[in-house]
């Protein structure tokens, strides 16, 4: 019956469906972390950073945070600050990330190393 | 009820009817002689009818339609109380009475029996009828305390009494059954507490533990718990479980503290207690006050805020214009995104209840009760409880575990508060209240195996809730046992020695509570208090006790192997044919128990890894709902691992920064007129301090800083050098 009333409509061709593939969320992982705009971004920025020192506990401390916020806020913008920490601390037992951060402690090693020499 | 026609019936209509008949054959209120109660000519019978309908079709099929139309019946404050309010003190002998008044109590003990969702066996009946039951056991709770005419309490004990005179060997099955149905009662009647998640709509004060406490205590009930049990291993035996069924629906929840406070004490505590809420309510609002919007919600201020390179955030509203702070706290506000991650749970136990708070007569008279169970009760009845919990008695449930340990811990801090009011009110009083006899059979060897053995089961079965009731209860025997070391009393401070010695002598009981410590992940608040409770108590004691005590020993389980290795290539040159036997004596010789020294900072290094440290941080996290107690101890723990053992870089997380830097200058700042406001202020500032110094020092840092440390490189970051190197030389 159905078929009949169909028919005439001119609804009764198959109409192929396209099952559009979600976007992808995007995810805070080792990927994005360890992009150009991820850890090395930090460093660079890290460099500029100025500390007052003795008695500037607090305020030495929120430029750190703020530092980090700011980046965050660029690197992962609709996540919160404590989640994304958390989600970064998460990628942090990733073998990728360990190398990676087992290699910016060595960069800043040899120097170290040569200071304790002589 | 409903009518017969109109709208079907939820239960079967025949059974209605069954029920309903019998209800009305019970008895009735007479027309004559000024309205009392008269009981129907077979009420015997009839009250033997509805026992078998509750026993024949509700329990063996599984059902709860009798129980439904039994409430709806009205049976209970329509009938049953006044037939029992009809056998008066000077009746006793009367044996019709006698007999109908057992019946009664035949038929209350399982319509008041506490329901349980056990979702394998639910059927769709217990989820039709369960919500109208358990508001029904309410009412009849209130009905039955609340009696005018007749104290039930004390009948339901009449009832029992010549079962309860005779001696225990002389007592037949049935005098049994009739005791344990009794104090079934009871147990039922400190139960019942309106279902959570309801409002209850009557008057509270009709049903709370203080109404409870004052019937108790008025129908002497109180007095009869106090003689079964302190006669428990003599005249009684088996009851001793539902005894502590009973106390612990009593005591469960309620501050100890509080309880042994004189009248202006309390006084005092409670005004400190609402101005220091009423503070705290101020100050959550200033910094709110201080930066409310002074024009109104339409104003339409826009804000840009330059953040390098170039880039500019907008953030509207006028209160943008405060403070860098603020605007941050708005930037991040905005943002919807949520990880996925579980629901947070509430800061109260589900399973105990909510606080309770009583009335000041209904707290004399549970401190007199708790003051004569602690001088007669205590040891007996915990004794005997003990005992049937390690035999695994078939009447022993799981749950009796944990009523156990929590009724020890409670005990035990209620003698030491008791102890502590004794002497602050006479300088050299009486030795008997202060005397640790009274708790004695809680500090033997056996209670510190059942102890174990219980912490090591439910840590292994996922069994939070006793896992947390142990760890309470162990908690406080150490607190017992360091009060015994400081009494002053030579007998006690060598007995308290020797415990303490025992305590620590194995090394698998530090291998557990560190292990506990570490390995917290969503148990609830009140598993995280008890396990961070215990670990820093747990620490600070068997530091106490390591220094006091140079050369301690403790066995520990650990491995041979090389000695295993070097035996065999001697046995297999000697004599390749003994190998069999090596290999069981490798076997054996694998799992010895070795004897060594003891070495505090070892034990101690064990509380370093980032599972302990984030345990703590997730207690920390609740800065402002714990008390200067709780805050201490999460105080003491950090303070610990920065600057006694030198491991401050496990601190130097950025959340855990974070969470530091709020508590002192954040948003919602910890409260300055807290006793350890300033304590903290100290230890965030030493910590910061030292937090950026490292910064400049090592620039690792930086990045280190997002992440939990790995062992070497958390080495490094403190002392500039890898540890390894030290370890291979």
């Amino acid at each position: 019956k159905r078929d009949a009333e169909a028919s005439g409509l001119g609804i009764d061709e198959a109409i192929a469906v396209h099952k559009k593939p979600r976007a992808p969320n995007v995810k805070l992982d080792e990927h994005r972390l360890l992009s150009d705009n991820g850890i090395p971004k930090l460093r660079k920025k890290a460099g500029e950073l100025k500390f007052k020192g003795k008695g500037h506990e607090f305020s030495d401390t929120k430029q750190l945070l703020d530092l980090y916020q700011f980046w965050l806020d660029d690197l992962f913008p609709k996540g919160k600050f404590l989640d994304s920490l958390a989600m970064i601390e998460k990628t942090g037992h990733k073998s990728r990330v360990i190398s990676a951060r087992l290699n910016w402690i060595n960069e800043l090693k040899p120097k170290a190393t040569q200071d304790s020499d002589e | 009820m409903e009518s017969s026609e109109g709208t079907s019936d939820i239960v079967h209509p025949e059974v209605r009817a069954h029920i309903n008949s019998l209800v009305s054959a019970l008895g009735g209120f007479s027309a004559e002689d000024d309205g009392r109660y008269v009981m129907g000519d077979s009420a015997l019978e009839v009250l033997r009818d509805i026992k078998k309908w509750i026993r024949f079709y509700d329990e063996k099929t599984n059902r709860m339609d009798v129980a439904r139309c039994l409430a709806d019946a009205n049976l209970v404050d329509g009938d049953l109380l006044h037939i029992l309010a009809s056998w008066p003190q000077n009746a006793t002998d009367n044996r019709f009475k006698a007999r109908a008044a057992l019946a009664c109590f035949e038929i209350m003990v399982p319509l008041t029996w506490p329901l349980e969702r056990n979702h394998e066996e639910m059927t769709v009946n217990h989820h039709r009828h369960m919500p109208v039951l358990q508001l029904a056991q309410v009412a009849y709770k209130r009905s039955i305390i609340n009696f005018d005419a007749a104290q039930i309490l004390h009948t339901a004990v009449r009832v029992a009494l010549p079962s309860m005179a005779l001696p225990r060997n002389n007592r037949t099955p049935r005098d049994e059954g009739i005791i344990k149905l009794v104090l079934l009662f009871l147990r039922n009647m400190a139960m019942i507490s309106p279902p959570p998640n309801v409002q209850y709509d009557g008057d509270e004060s009709h049903i709370s533990r203080s109404a409870l406490i004052d019937a108790f205590s008025f129908q002497d009930i109180l007095l009869t718990i106090l003689t079964l049990a302190s006669n428990m291993g003599e005249d009684f035996n088996h009851e001793g479980v539902i005894v502590m069924e009973i106390i612990f629906h009593l005591v469960k929840r309620v501050d100890v503290s509080k309880l042994f406070m004189d009248e202006k004490q309390l006084g005092k505590t409670n005004a400190n207690e609402l101005t220091s809420l009423m503070n705290k309510e101020a100050a959550m609002h200033r910094p709110h006050n201080r930066k409310a919007p002074t024009r109104h919600n339409r104003f339409g201020a826009m804000v840009w805020v330059q953040r390098g390179d170039g880039k500019m955030s907008t953030i509207s509203g006028q209160d943008a214009l405060l403070d860098a702070a603020t605007r941050k706290q708005k930037m991040d506000d905005s943002k919807t995104y949520r990880p996925p991650r579980r629901a947070r749970k509430d800061m109260e136990p589900k399973d105990l209840g909510p606080v309770v708070s009583l009335n000041a007569r209904a707290r004399q008279q549970l401190r007199g009760f708790v003051e004569e169970f602690l001088d007669s009760g205590f040891n007996p009845l915990f004794l005997n409880v003990r005992k049937k919990l390690d035999d695994g008695k078939e009447y022993v449930f799981g749950y009796h575990y944990q009523q156990f340990f929590y009724l020890v811990a409670w005990f035990l801090e209620a003698q030491r508060a008791r102890t502590k009011a004794t002497k602050s009110s006479q300088v050299a009083g009486g030795d008997d209240v202060g005397s640790y006899n009274l708790v004695a059979t809680v500090l033997n060897q056996e209670m510190f195996i059942t102890l174990n053995r219980s912490m090591s089961t439910s840590l292994e079965g996922k069994n939070w809730q006793e896992l947390c009731a142990a760890m309470r209860c162990f908690t406080q025997i150490l607190l017992t046992v360091q009060d015994m070391s400081e009494s002053g009393n030579e007998d006690d401070e060598e007995i308290a020695e020797n415990i303490l010695s025992r305590i620590f002598y194995e090394e698998e009981t530090h291998d557990r509570v560190a292990n506990i410590a570490r390995n917290y992940k969503d148990q609830g608040f009140e598993y995280l208090d008890s396990c961070t409770e215990l670990a820093h108590t747990y620490l600070r004691i068997l530091e106490a006790y390591a220094k006091q005590n140079v050369d301690m020993q403790v066995r520990s389980r650990r491995r041979i192997r090389r000695k295993k290795a070097a035996k065999a290539a001697v046995a297999d040159d000697a004599n390749p044919a003994a190998d069999d036997e090596s290999e069981n004596d490798q076997a054996s010789a694998e799992r010895t128990t070795k004897e060594r020294k003891f070495d505090f900072s070892r034990f101690a290094a064990r509380f370093i890894p980032q599972g302990v440290i984030d345990t703590f941080v997730k207690f920390t996290k609740y800065y402002q709902d714990l008390n200067d107690a709780q805050l201490k101890r999460a105080h003491r723990f950090f303070y610990r691992v920065a600057f006694k053992q030198n491991m401050s870089v496990m601190l130097y997380r950025a959340d855990i920064i974070h969470l530091f830097y709020s508590m002192i200058k954040g948003q919602q700042p910890l409260d300055k007129g807290c006793g350890m406001y300033k304590e903290w202020e100290e230890l965030v500032k030493q910590v910061l301090k030292k937090c950026i110094r490292k910064v400049e020092e090592r620039p690792a840092l930086i990045i280190e800083m997002l992440f939990s440390k790995i062992n070497a490189t958390a080495h490094y970051l403190e002392y500039g050098y890898e540890k390894q190197t030290i370890a291979k030389s």
